[in-house]
């Protein structure tokens, strides 16, 4: 299978105070098409640093991200931005919604911001806010969903622009046990069904569990992957032996 | 730590928005504090315009008829009058000067004012800017008003002559500049004081006296007005100091007013900036408002930390406002120097003013702060410190304390307003102040749908930028209603400005085409028998007709009751063929059948409504020494020519004024030009005539254009004024999309994680600026029409008979101008949302 996604020798380093700190160190990874991959880690680890470097949000310092074939950083502002708004879809932990908006509105920004104007692609929008479950809630105001309910709404607008791969930070961590495992099946669906390549960021081992391939994150390196396979059980048993190992 | 040492640190760390919140006050404060002492300039140099015209006389014995004048006897007898210490005699003629013949010879009219110098040094002493006085024995000088001189080009040392005079008569050499006071602040400062004896021998008819000024020595004021009562065979009327003041100061009426008006207007707008700044820092500053109620601290506390922000932001926006404001009052002064429309003395720094100004700024600060402060205290605790906050009131129950806000502005205003000694009626300010007071509400409340109607421009041109720039203006209506509702008042009172400015001067066009049939005329510098000077002017190649108009004072008696007034003796076939004079009342026909037949007049309706006279009244008209005649009513006209100190006359018939009181000399030739004769070869036959009689040609288009010359000019100095509260709304457009940004920084990430560009963000804001900008220009057409139409129906009817004059491209222009501004104003904001790190605004709430 061919690679989507690749990251090679990433070093990301952020000011602090007088001095610098390295809080990505050399990270590489591939992640083929169709795959569900977790990145785990403590806090603090660099996981979501990677996943802001591997979907062009920030520039590392050193390496290069490699998305469908296009290096992010050889791109401008422009580029960068359709290149976003084309490959990729983005699911963060808090505030994912923009409350000045309806919830058509919101799964429509993509398109929005692509200049494609919002009725024609109607169908696209009531398409995945049924497959998240929400299309009685075409015109509801973020603040008249739950917060289960606004994640979801968070991923029907990452899948709506069909991107390339779906990067996801902490999805789950604002959510309860029951409404985070909705979540995470329909993240798991997608990449069943429709082959949606997912990096997921979590420190929730039973969150990973849904992963084809988890990579372990600490101190800003990829120490460990491990390999789970492609399975409607999501049992986290394997998964926490091996952290457990590693000390984690 | 103390309550200050806390409101000081908020306030310190966030210098941007204090900055902007300092500078919009301090505009504001200063503008009041600017027309403040612009206001006492003009005050003050009416008293010294007064003071000095009368020097030490203590009375002034004017003609009763200026034109005619008083005899030499009559001066004879005042001056042996007992109990006279000293006499000085004033003549006056309206005529032209020029320059020495040649190629560059210039032409200028102006009021020459003839004096004995001999006498006048015991009478008075003469400000000059440059130069000296006239001396006695050299009869060929002449002083000039000082900015007339400037304007003309005219210097020291410079000769002029005497246009129209006879050929022997001397050149006049330039020796002195009069100040802008006692004669130089008649006539606009377009006046000359030169030999009286020279003026009169210049001329087959001497320059009739106008005035006698009296020294009287100490306590024996009432022997002398006694002796002048008794021993006077002629008619005159008896002045005083007082009465040249009040004089001088009805042509400064409006000024003061209108002036302080768009003071309160800065500073209105100044209140919604401080208003809507201070809310959005306790909006931003919740969080750290629960963690101190949460630490003990209590309700009071907690409004006090606000409300000594409040004070903090009052007391140094008012402190930097007066400094400004006294550059602004210098600003202000100057150019109504130089433009000569009011009459202002020097920079007065007057201590009192300045402190009122002072307190009104932190007044309107603290007024401003209680609703935010009110806000911070009932915010619940638990709700302070959950992650978001989102607005709990309803708009009105946010909004209602700015309407409390106007209405102690309008109080303060009201309270102060003496102060500035303006003589514009209150009713103008109490209503135009009620229009903001609607329209900076009404703005609010408008600006979410008239915004969503407005915006589709917006959309199309920015596309993603402009959908989600109008509809961040549903975030939080009270902030963005707050900030286009400074916008529409600062943008109002712009429209207001240009509409009453073009409401005036339709009048003037309507007025002086009304009164001048045929549109030319020549106007002589004393009077000229009728009998002998109509064929000459009739004479003039392309003339159809040349009607003589007849200006002279009576006494018009109703019921009773006695008063001056001005008369305007006509042909009346030549005004009704010609269309002129507009009846406001009564049939034209009818009306002009009786003026024919006689015992008839035709008043102005200024002068109808001021004195409650109603069309078929009877009332009584005399000269002194000449016999009373009854006459009827039979029209009111809109306009009617002006008499001597500019009030519209009466107007009877030619035929009547000889028959009853023998009036058979005239001043004023109105020109009717036959249709085979081009306008512009009529126009300079007429002033050829005019040349050649020591006359003035006058046309219609020119005497309107002077007349709103000088409204013009106001208009501008008010234009800036206004043009300030447009910063300042502009400011807070700033303010509030700085902040904005600010607390949009994790959408802005999440908006560009999905794509959106550098470009894309920028154009959100700037979209969302314009919009603002867009509603506010919309609406303050409207209000600025509303205000207009206040300014207008409160004032005197004949300064705006022509009513409302909507300037239908102006009202574009504001609207483009709000629109404009406000992108500007947007691009701050605007870069600052591009700056942001998508990282970090995503980090900021992981």
């Amino acid at each position: 299978m061919e690679s989507i996604l690749e990251a090679r020798d990433l070093v990301k380093r952020y000011p602090v105070g007088g001095s610098e700190v390295e809080v990505v160190r050399g990270v590489s990874l591939s992640v083929k098409r169709g795959e569900f991959v977790a990145i785990m880690g403590e806090s603090g680890a660099g996981k979501s640093t990677v996943l802001h470097l591997l979907g062009g949000l920030d520039q590392p310092n050193a390496g290069e991200v490699i998305i469908d074939g296009v290096p992010f950083g050889s791109l401008d502002d422009e580029h960068a931005s359709m290149t976003r708004r084309t490959k990729t879809g983005f699911v963060f932990q808090y505030f994912n919604l923009l409350p000045i908006l309806s919830v058509a509105e919101n799964v429509a920004l993509p398109f929005l911001i692509a200049g494609v104007s919002v009725a024609e692609k109607r169908s696209r929008v009531e398409e995945v806010l049924e497959m998240v479950g929400l299309s009685e809630k075409v015109n509801h105001r973020p603040d008249q969903l739950s917060a289960g309910e606004q994640q979801r709404v968070a991923i029907a607008r990452a899948l709506a622009g069909e991107p390339a791969i779906l990067l996801a930070d902490e999805p789950t961590g604002n959510l309860d046990y029951a409404t985070g495992a909705e979540i995470l099946d329909i993240l798991w669906d997608s990449s069943e069904r429709l082959g949606q390549t997912i990096v997921l960021v979590t420190h929730d081992a039973r969150a990973a569990a849904y992963a084809d391939r988890v990579l372990i994150v600490r101190d800003g390196q990829i120490i460990d992957e491990v390999r789970l396979g492609r399975r409607a059980n999501h049992d986290a048993g394997p998964l926490i032996a091996r952290l457990a190992q590693l000390g984690l | 730590m103390r309550l200050s040492a806390l409101a000081w640190r908020s306030l310190a760390a966030r210098p941007l928005r204090t900055g902007l919140t300092l500078l919009g006050i301090a505009l504001g404060v200063a503008l009041v504090a600017g027309t403040f002492l612009a206001n006492q300039a003009s005050a003050e140099a009416v008293e010294r315009a007064a003071r000095d015209l009368y020097g030490n006389a203590d009375l002034r014995v004017r003609s009763f008829d200026a034109q005619i004048g008083l005899t030499q006897r009559a001066v004879d007898t005042l001056r042996t009058l007992d109990g006279v210490e000293a006499a000085a005699v004033v003549a006056e003629r309206r005529l032209t000067l020029s320059t020495l013949p040649g190629d560059n010879e210039r032409v200028f009219p102006l009021l020459v004012i003839g004096v004995d110098p001999a006498d006048e040094a015991a009478v008075r002493e003469p400000a000059l800017a440059a130069g000296r006085y006239l001396s006695t024995g050299a009869p060929n000088e002449i002083v000039l008003g000082v900015a007339y001189a400037r304007e003309k080009g005219l210097a020291l040392g410079d000769e002029l002559l005497l246009t129209g005079s006879r050929t022997e008569a001397p050149v006049l050499t330039i020796v002195g500049l009069l100040e802008p006071t006692g004669f130089g602040a008649l006539a606009n400062g377009a006046v000359g004081v030169m030999d009286r004896s020279v003026l009169s021998e210049a001329f087959d008819v001497p320059a009739p006296i106008t005035a006698v000024d009296l020294v009287v020595v100490e306590g024996e004021i009432d022997v002398v007005q006694e002796g002048i009562n008794r021993e006077m065979a002629e008619p005159f009327v008896v002045e005083t100091q007082e009465d040249a003041a009040a004089e001088l100061g009805a042509a400064q009426a409006g000024f003061a007013g209108i002036s302080f008006l768009f003071g309160l207007v800065a500073l209105a707008v100044g209140a919604f900036v401080v208003t809507n700044t201070l809310a959005m820092t306790v909006s931003e500053r919740t969080r750290e408002i629960g963690l101190l109620r949460a630490a003990g601290m209590v309700r009071r506390q907690i409004r006090n930390l606000v409300l000594r922000q409040g004070l903090y932001l009052g007391v140094i926006g008012a402190g930097l406002g007066v400094a400004l404001g006294v550059a602004i009052g210098a600003a202000m002064i100057a150019i109504l120097g130089a433009t000569r429309t009011v009459l202002v003395s020097g920079l007065p720094i007057d201590s009192q003013a300045l402190a009122v100004a002072f307190l009104v700024g932190v007044a309107v600060t603290m007024f401003a702060s209680w609703t935010p402060a009110a806000d911070a205290a009932a915010v619940p605790t638990m709700d302070t410190l959950r992650a978001s906050q989102r607005p709990g009131r309803s708009l009105w129950s946010r909004l209602r304390w700015i309407a409390i806000i106007e209405v102690a502005v309008l109080v303060v205003g009201l309270v102060i307003y003496p102060l500035t000694r303006g003589t514009s009626p209150l009713a103008t300010i109490v209503v135009a102040v009620a229009v903001l007071v609607g329209a900076g509400l009404a703005a609010a409340f408008a600006l979410e749908p008239l915004g969503r109607i407005v915006s589709s421009p917006f959309t199309w041109f920015f596309g993603a930028g402009g959908y989600l720039g109008r509809a961040n203006l549903s975030r939080d209506r009270a902030r963005a209603g707050l900030t286009v509702a400074a916008m529409t008042v600062a943008l109002g009172a712009v429209v207001a400005l240009g509409t009453t400015s073009a409401s005036a001067d339709q009048t003037a066009d309507r007025w002086v085409n009304s009164i001048m049939p045929g549109g030319y005329a020549i106007r002589l510098p004393i009077p000229v028998p009728i009998d002998d000077f109509t064929p000459v002017f009739a004479s003039v190649t392309g003339t159809k007709v040349a009607s003589p108009v007849a200006l002279f004072p009576a006494v018009l008696d109703d019921d009773g009751v006695r008063r001056e007034v001005g008369m305007a003796a006509i042909d009346p076939t030549t005004f009704e063929d010609e269309g002129s004079l507009i009846m406001v009342e009564g049939d034209r026909g009818v009306a002009f059948e009786a003026l024919r037949d006689g015992g008839a007049v035709l008043i102005p309706q200024s002068f109808a409504s001021r004195e409650g006279l109603t069309i078929h009244r009877n009332v009584t008209l005399d000269l002194p020494g000449e016999s009373a005649a009854g006459f009827e009513i039979v029209g009111i006209v809109a306009y009617s020519l002006p008499g001597r100190t500019g009030e519209a006359s009466v107007i009877m018939s030619l035929a009547d004024a000889e028959a009853l009181w023998g009036v058979t000399d005239a001043s004023l030739w109105a020109m009717v030009r036959q249709p085979t004769v081009t306008a512009a070869t009529y126009e300079g036959l007429v002033a050829a005539a005019a040349a050649d009689n020591a006359g003035e040609p006058l046309s219609a288009q020119q005497v309107a254009d002077r007349l709103t010359r000088s409204l013009d000019e106001l208009i501008g100095l008010y234009d800036a004024l206004a043009l300030v509260a447009v910063l300042i709304g502009a400011l807070g457009i700033v303010n509030t999309l700085s902040l904005a940004v600010s607390e949009r920084v994790r959408e802005i990430a999440i908006l560009r994680a999905h794509g959106m560009t550098v470009g894309q963000v920028q154009a959100m804001v700037v979209a969302e600026a314009s919009i603002m900008g867009l509603v506010g220009g919309l609406l303050a057409a409207g209000a600025g029409v509303l205000m207009a139409w206040a300014i207008v129906a409160t004032s005197s009817h004949a300064d705006f008979a022509a009513g409302l004059v909507i300037p239908w491209p102006l009202l574009a222009a504001v609207a483009l101008m709000g629109l404009g501004i406000s992108a500007l104003a947007g691009v701050y904001p605007a870069r600052r949302a591009a700056k942001l790190s998508m990282v970090a605004g995503l980090k900021g709430y992981e």
